[in-house]
């Protein structure tokens, strides 16, 4: 049977949520379009495990993160951000004159030298508000990993941001290597 | 959270760890720990300041992407959402409904003819979109309306609260929205009232009227207070299928909300016009017995009650080309209603 329309309503609703977090997870317009695209097509194909109970956003943040791990493994050799394509997407991005250009733009740069293992539970915490029990959740990582994991990504954070331009990431894999 | 404790029995005076510091900015800790932290951060400034930058990188990050909520979600993906679903491509009022752009609100709509999924748990479901739309996240009030004509008109158990002939729903409507609501006659046009339902509006309350007529096609009637600096221009909005009109009358902000031709719309929109309290206060409680017909003329036809403000109706349906001949036919195929508007009313005195 199809997904019925209430549950595709509800997905729906949550598109913008799933998209802010294919943002910040993918720092790149379309990238992060494609994977919302995924992350819908994966929720509609899978949509008798979703259990009403339990809130859209959170299920559907955790399909985007699988998908995007599929992804990143998939491009793991090929994938390269260039930082002037970052920047241009940067500036493309604010029109908002009121916030400080600089701090996003280091924000950006700062977050795209973070190691996924720290970036993820970041986001998911600063970004989308989640608990750390929810970030439990979409991770599926033990609880008090996501508390180490979000404290040493923002520790690295402030590190890249304070101007440690020469560091490298601390730990894992590089989602994106900087060229 | 208890993983970052350390020593309880030297409790406020022992460094809590990075990790518990880190915990306190995400909110994470319980009372005791919590207490304990901010024991210490009260005698280390230096400690203090970092979990202060911490926090506020937090909300840097937050609002980074924070924009992106704001977006219209594109086509594509609203598509995709739709893809293969019941029925004959997307639901009509599902698109209609999306294209209207209510992101924020984490919504459940559209999708009538294929709502085929009715539980419990569903309405549970509905309760939480109520509370985001209290919250006042969807974007406008006219949003709103057609979000909450997309919900609720899909409906078939629960699509009023109140049902029409229970007595007190214009009282109790009234009460609630702080705006007098009068429970439209548009019988003349083949719509009976089905009912009523209160709906959280942003920081207020709204009403929302629904009508059907004999083929099941619903419209419905949103009430609000409109803010101040609300445009009050009457105004033609098509989205998708969904076509609303919607404008503001002493204090009033209408939307008339339905999956009709624009003439229909308007022929409806304009018998709601002409009904407001206040244009009419002569106008008996009852909308059924109208105080003047206008029946002069051949057809005996919608009661629409004379006088009223001909002119001023004209003036601010100008822009919908009220008077284009086009309109007719359209009214006559798609509605019961046996004679127009204007011919009726182009005899009677302005």
């Amino acid at each position: 049977m199809n997904a019925p329309a209430a549950f595709r309503r509800q997905l729906l609703g949550a598109i913008p949520r799933l998209r802010r977090y294919a943002r910040a997870l993918t720092l790149d317009e379309a990238a992060a379009d494609d994977l919302s695209q995924q992350a819908l097509e994966r929720a509609l194909l899978h949509w008798r495990q979703f259990d009403p109970e339990r809130e859209m956003g959170v299920w559907l943040l955790s399909i985007a993160h699988n998908a995007h791990l599929d992804t990143v493994r998939r491009n793991a050799r090929i994938t390269v951000t260039d930082p002037e394509e970052l920047l241009r997407v940067q500036d493309e991005r604010d029109a908002d004159p009121g916030t400080d250009v600089g701090l996003r733009m280091d924000l950006m740069a700062a977050l795209t030298r973070l190691s996924a293992e720290q970036r993820e539970p970041l986001l998911l915490v600063c970004v989308e508000q989640l608990s750390y029990s929810e970030v439990a959740e979409v991770l599926r990582i033990p609880i008090g990993t996501v508390m180490s994991r979000v404290c040493r990504g923002r520790a690295a954070l402030r590190r890249y941001l304070e101007g440690g331009a020469q560091q490298r990431p601390e730990s894992g894999s590089p989602l994106k290597r900087v060229v | 959270m208890t993983s970052g404790m350390t020593g309880d029995m030297t409790m406020g005076t022992e460094r809590p760890d990075d990790e518990l510091l880190s915990a306190f900015v995400d909110g994470e800790l319980d009372d005791a720990e919590r207490e304990r932290v901010d024991a210490w951060l009260r005698e280390h400034p230096e400690d203090q300041r970092r979990v202060q930058t911490w926090a506020a990188d937090r909300a840097a990050l937050e609002s980074l992407f924070g924009g992106t909520l704001q977006e219209d979600a594109p086509e594509a993906l609203r598509a995709a959402v739709w893809r293969g679903a019941p029925g004959a491509g997307p639901p009509r009022w599902a698109m209609a409904a999306a294209a209207v752009g209510l992101l924020v609100a984490g919504a459940l709509f559209g999708g009538a003819g294929v709502w085929q999924w009715q539980d419990q748990r569903l309405l549970a479901q509905e309760t939480r979109l109520r509370t985001e739309l209290a919250a006042g996240t969807a974007q406008g009030w006219v949003e709103r309306a057609a979000l909450a004509h997309s919900i609720y008109v899909a409906e078939p158990r629960h699509a009023v609260e109140v049902k029409a002939q229970e007595e007190h729903l214009s009282r109790w409507l009234t009460r609630r929205i702080d705006i007098p609501v009068k429970l439209f006659d548009l019988q003349p046009f083949g719509f009976e009232l089905v009912g009523g339902r209160l709906l959280p509006d942003g920081p207020g309350k709204s009403a929302q009227l629904m009508y059907q007529d004999a083929q099941q096609r619903r419209v419905t009637v949103y009430l609000r207070k409109p803010e101040l600096g609300t445009d009050a221009a009457f105004r033609f909005e098509k989205q998708g299928a969904l076509g609303m009109f919607y404008w503001i009358e002493e204090g009033a902000g209408y939307a008339l909300v339905g999956e009709l031709p624009k003439a229909t719309l308007l022929t409806l929109a304009q018998a709601i016009y002409l009904q407001h309290p206040k244009v009419l206060p002569a106008a008996p409680a009852s909308p059924s017995t109208p105080a003047a017909p206008a029946s002069r003329g051949r057809h005996p036809g919608p009661r629409l009650p004379s006088p009223f403000p001909r002119r001023l109706w004209a003036q601010k349906a100008g822009r919908l080309q009220l008077h284009t001949p086009r309109v007719l036919p359209i009214m006559r195929s798609a509605s019961p209603m046996k004679r127009c508007w204007r011919c009726c009313t182009s005899s009677s005195p302005a």
